[in-house]
């Protein structure tokens, strides 16, 4: 009898739960769409979204569905098409994307600093005698990209405001001759070389070296900080699905186990802080000054993001 | 900053990540340590050319299979057995090894040119072009290092011309902003130099062979420098790396309590121990030190050369590649043996074919490893620093050897038969030689069956008894490391002398030599050492004043210039990077003392010796 009842209410309790994940899933009928950026490793990257969107689907109460972008800008193509809802930027990306779909900033990525920003540099060979900025004048210079906040804009306004360069590109106006290598690796690795005279690329850039290289290779100037890459939303996600994913990743903490593998899987941050779009305020004028963001007073609102 | 956020991490003991290297690079790379070994681990050749061949398949069959075969020809030629009658000579090593270099010299050059013709055809399409631009030169990578060092100034010439090529493909720009056309006359002119330059000095009358090694020289460009050296590099898949959890080692004399700066003899070991610069080159070059093979005393089960090591955990330490004038001409690679309790393990040599410690320490350091004969004080030093090492203490066991109530039952049953005499042994048990009151081993030197002899009739078959103790932590076994585990040595023993043990005998006597071989803590409970480490930098620094009473200079220097070394390998390993200033000034201030140490400068070496010491005391809570 004892046994009759007991599978009675188990079977009860089965169909209650089932009826509950129905209903959850009949009330969402669309899943959260999270587009995950591959740098480097596209396989490991799409195994670490699958593992991250069932992390997320658990901790939200909600479908979500991960996928893979190779870059930044299908990442907004796919946002643009209603086909992301969220997903993981770099500031420049993300300034264009609030400029061209309104986009609006969740979390900004915390680094092994601790903070959300970081900073590009102007990297040099210890053994290059090179002590201050002026010392390039007539040297080659590599960028990574020609539209990379950290890998090009930032390290080129150094340039700028100490009045070495004027906004406009004038071939040979303080360097000899400038390379966008295609990358920061191949940047400071160019440099590193001695194949240019300097590179201007993130701080962490060093990291790519081997630790026996670091030591042949110093900062020769800091940029301003910038904010960090983040996790945008597109404009329309409702405010209490950002609300509960901002909440659950700001509860990440690095020196829990579990949450550091979930962290690892994120890029391999320490944690998240929450983004305003004010944050962006100082390197929009920047990008603004190379024509790359057309109207920067957007972000000088000063508001979180809804 | 694409990318980097996936790399930011702090480095846990002193791991290095192996390198990023283009897998057709790789193998060119690692081909070319092993065809200069004497002799050559063809096995490995063969695994490489069939890699190569596979890559190249996808892009060219019919080239990748005349590739194959001609390289095949070779290699079976130089691997033939010798036969007198059938008049079957094999091809001379050093003639097979140059003719399979300039097939794969010709072969990278091919896929090299390939891939820069690509992207140059598709230029308009910028991340198609790209892709094979990467691909061009992570190929000419296999190259680079050989042309850094000979022809210096093409590299860098060349090196420019890949930035420039990647530049000259522009930008497709983010969202309608930024983007700049490919320049194709930039992208041309640069390709034509990198073009030329492979196919003036790689290409059809391609000559691999200069100062007695292989290698793809430049010698036909005008800017090659004729008597350049090649600098010292261990090839793509070596693994160097200590294993992480850390072993636990234990010192006897810091177990008993005793003061470690009172015990400068011992600090003089721990330092050589942990040192590159008592050795030759290529251990200087590539800072290895015994620490490397023998992670804080235990068998490093990582290590691995290819072309060296058969398996992880061993090395042929008798090749032409760490001492040459100490080569036999075999590939015989020898299972890294574990240095717990070392100075209760006599005879040394994986056959016994030494007495003492000290004569088998002088030899490793002076002809395995190519170091200059070591001063008498160093040899004692690093005699007492071994005699210090203890077994894991073992709660399974009495003091006579004998298992005690906290081992298993299955334990117990392996005892006796682990004490049982087997006919098929000649009467022997394995007590006979593991003698369980005498730390599991005899002192001799057996013929078990393990080695293969010279001729069928041959003596040459003994090994030497190792012993028991702690050696659940230490696979792989057997001299050569060719048994993962304990019970595959049981099952190997089962299966080689026929005794007809049943499967729960078996595992009852694994479970026995597992329980004999366990220990208490054997790994460390943190992956952070690097105030362990600091630590230990500070007990090598406590033998300066004996060493200064015994007016010994050159241990000075050696002591000195390690720590230094020491410091800046282990500096990445801090939790906060931005305490690396005050490591890199400690390193600095050794380098000083160094110095000062070769100038004879006393007072100088003093006074870097209390800065040094006064700034680890400073910032000792920092520094981890």
């Amino acid at each position: 009898m004892l046994k009759n009842n007991t599978i009675h209410l188990w079977t009860r309790g089965l169909l209650l739960v089932v009826v509950s994940v129905l209903t959850c899933v009949k009330g969402q009928a669309e899943p959260l769409k999270v587009a995950f950026v591959s740098y480097a490793n596209p396989q490991q990257v799409a195994k670490d979204s699958d593992a991250l969107a069932q992390f997320l689907e658990t901790k939200l109460g909600m479908p979500v569905k991960g996928f893979v972008t190779l870059d930044y800008g299908s990442s907004i193509e796919a946002m643009r098409g209603d086909q992301a809802d969220i997903a993981f930027v770099g500031p420049l990306a993300f300034m264009r994307a609030h400029e061209q779909i309104g986009a609006m900033p969740l979390l900004l990525e915390v680094y092994s600093s601790g903070t959300p920003t970081y900073r590009s540099c102007i990297w040099v060979r210890k053994d290059s005698g090179f002590k201050e900025l002026s010392d390039l004048k007539g040297k080659i210079i590599a960028f990574a990209d020609q539209v990379d906040m950290s890998g090009h804009l930032l390290p080129r306004d150094l340039f700028r405001q100490e009045g070495f360069l004027s906004g406009n590109w004038v071939e040979k106006e303080f360097f000899d001759e400038v390379y966008f290598a295609g990358g920061d690796e191949q940047a400071i690795h160019g440099m590193l070389n001695g194949f240019v005279d300097a590179a201007g690329v993130s701080e962490y850039a060093s990291l790519l070296l081997r630790p026996e290289e670091r030591d042949a290779v110093k900062v020769l100037a800091y940029t301003r900080p910038s904010p960090s890459h983040l996790i945008m939303a597109r404009k329309g996600v409702p405010f209490e699905t950002k609300d509960r994913l901002k909440k659950v990743l700001l509860a990440l903490d690095p020196s829990n186990p579990e949450d550091k593998s979930i962290l690892d899987k994120l890029y391999g941050v320490q944690g998240f802080a929450e983004a305003r779009l004010s944050d962006f305020e100082g390197v929009a004028k920047v990008a603004a000054g190379f024509g790359l963001v057309k109207n920067p007073d957007l972000f000088a609102s000063g508001q979180f993001s809804e | 900053m694409v990318g980097l956020v996936a790399v930011i991490s702090t480095i846990h003991g002193h791991i290095i990540p192996p390198e990023n290297i283009h897998p057709v690079a790789e193998v060119y790379q690692r081909t070319n340590f092993v065809l200069n070994l004497n002799p050559v681990g063809w096995d490995q050749v063969q695994s490489d050319v069939d890699a190569l061949t596979d890559y190249w398949n996808a892009i060219a069959a019919e080239s990748a299979a005349a590739f194959h075969k001609q390289v095949n020809e070779i290699i079976c030629a130089a691997t033939a057995e010798p036969n007198e009658k059938k008049g079957v000579e094999p091809l001379p090593r050093s003639a097979a090894a140059e003719q399979v270099f300039q097939h794969l010299t010709r072969a990278v050059s091919d896929l090299c040119l390939y891939h820069i013709e690509s992207a140059s055809r598709m230029i308009d399409d910028r991340e198609a072009a790209l892709k094979e631009l990467r691909e061009a030169e992570g190929i000419w990578n296999a190259f680079s290092l050989t042309i850094k060092s000979t022809d210096p100034e093409a590299h860098n010439r060349l090196g420019r011309g890949w930035l420039k090529m990647a530049n000259a493909l522009g930008s497709t720009g983010l969202l309608g902003v930024g983007a700049l056309p490919p320049d194709r006359d930039a992208f041309q002119q640069e390709a034509g130099i990198i073009i030329d330059y492979i196919e003036t000095n790689f290409r059809e009358d391609f000559s691999p062979m200069r100062h007695g090694s292989l290698a793809p020289w430049p010698s036909k460009s005008p800017t090659f420098n004729t008597h350049a050296k090649l600098p010292h590099k261990l090839p793509p898949g070596h693994n160097i790396n200590k294993q992480i959890p850390r072993p636990r080692q234990i010192l006897g004399m810091a177990a008993r309590g005793v003061d470690e700066s009172e015990t400068p003899l011992i600090a003089l070991g721990d330092m050589a121990f942990d040192s590159a610069y008592i050795y030759g080159e290529p251990m200087r070059s590539l800072e290895m030190s015994c620490n490397t093979c023998h992670n804080k005393s235990i068998t490093n089960p990582n290590f691995t050369i290819p072309g060296l090591s058969s398996r992880p955990g061993g090395m042929d330490v008798s090749s032409n590649f760490f001492a040459p004038h100490s080569n036999n001409g075999i590939f015989d690679p020898l299972d890294i043996p574990d240095l717990r309790g070392i100075r209760f393990t006599a005879p040394y040599g994986r056959n016994g074919r030494f007495g003492s410690l000290r004569e088998f320490v002088r030899n490793v350091i002076v002809n395995e490893f190519n170091g200059d004969e070591p001063d008498p004080m160093l040899l004692d030093g690093i005699i007492a620093y071994m005699n210090e090492f203890e077994f894991l203490s073992n709660p399974y066991l009495r003091k006579d050897g004998t298992l005690n109530e906290n081992a298993s039952k299955s334990a117990r049953r392996g005892e006796q038969i682990f004490n049982t005499q087997f006919t098929q042994m000649g009467n022997m048990s394995c007590a006979t030689c593991h003698i369980p009151s005498a730390n599991f081993i005899d002192h001799k030197r057996h013929d078990i069956g393990t080695v293969n002899g010279y001729e069928e009739y041959s003596m040459d078959r003994t090994m030497d008894t190792p012993t028991l103790l702690s050696s659940k932590f230490t696979p792989p076994y057997f001299h050569d490391g060719s048994q993962p585990t304990l019970g595959a040595v049981v099952r190997w023993f089962d299966n080689y002398y026929q005794l007809g043990l049943e499967e729960r005998q078996l595992e009852d006597l694994t479970a026995y030599v597992e329980t004999v071989g366990d220990g208490i803590e054997s790994y460390e409970d943190t992956v952070y050492y690097l105030d362990a480490e600091m630590e230990e930098f500070s007990f090598f620094l406590s033998a300066y004043e004996f060493l200064a009473g015994k007016n010994k200079p050159k241990l000075m220097g050696t002591t000195f210039e390690t720590i230094a070394l020491e410091i800046r390998n282990h500096k990445w390993e801090l939790q906060d990077l931005s305490v690396m200033p005050v490591m890199d000034k400690m390193a600095e201030i050794m380098d000083a003392a160094y110095t000062a140490s070769q100038a004879g400068d006393q007072a100088e070496i003093r006074q870097k010796v209390a800065e040094y010491r006064a700034m680890y005391n400073q910032n000792l809570d920092v520094l981890k």
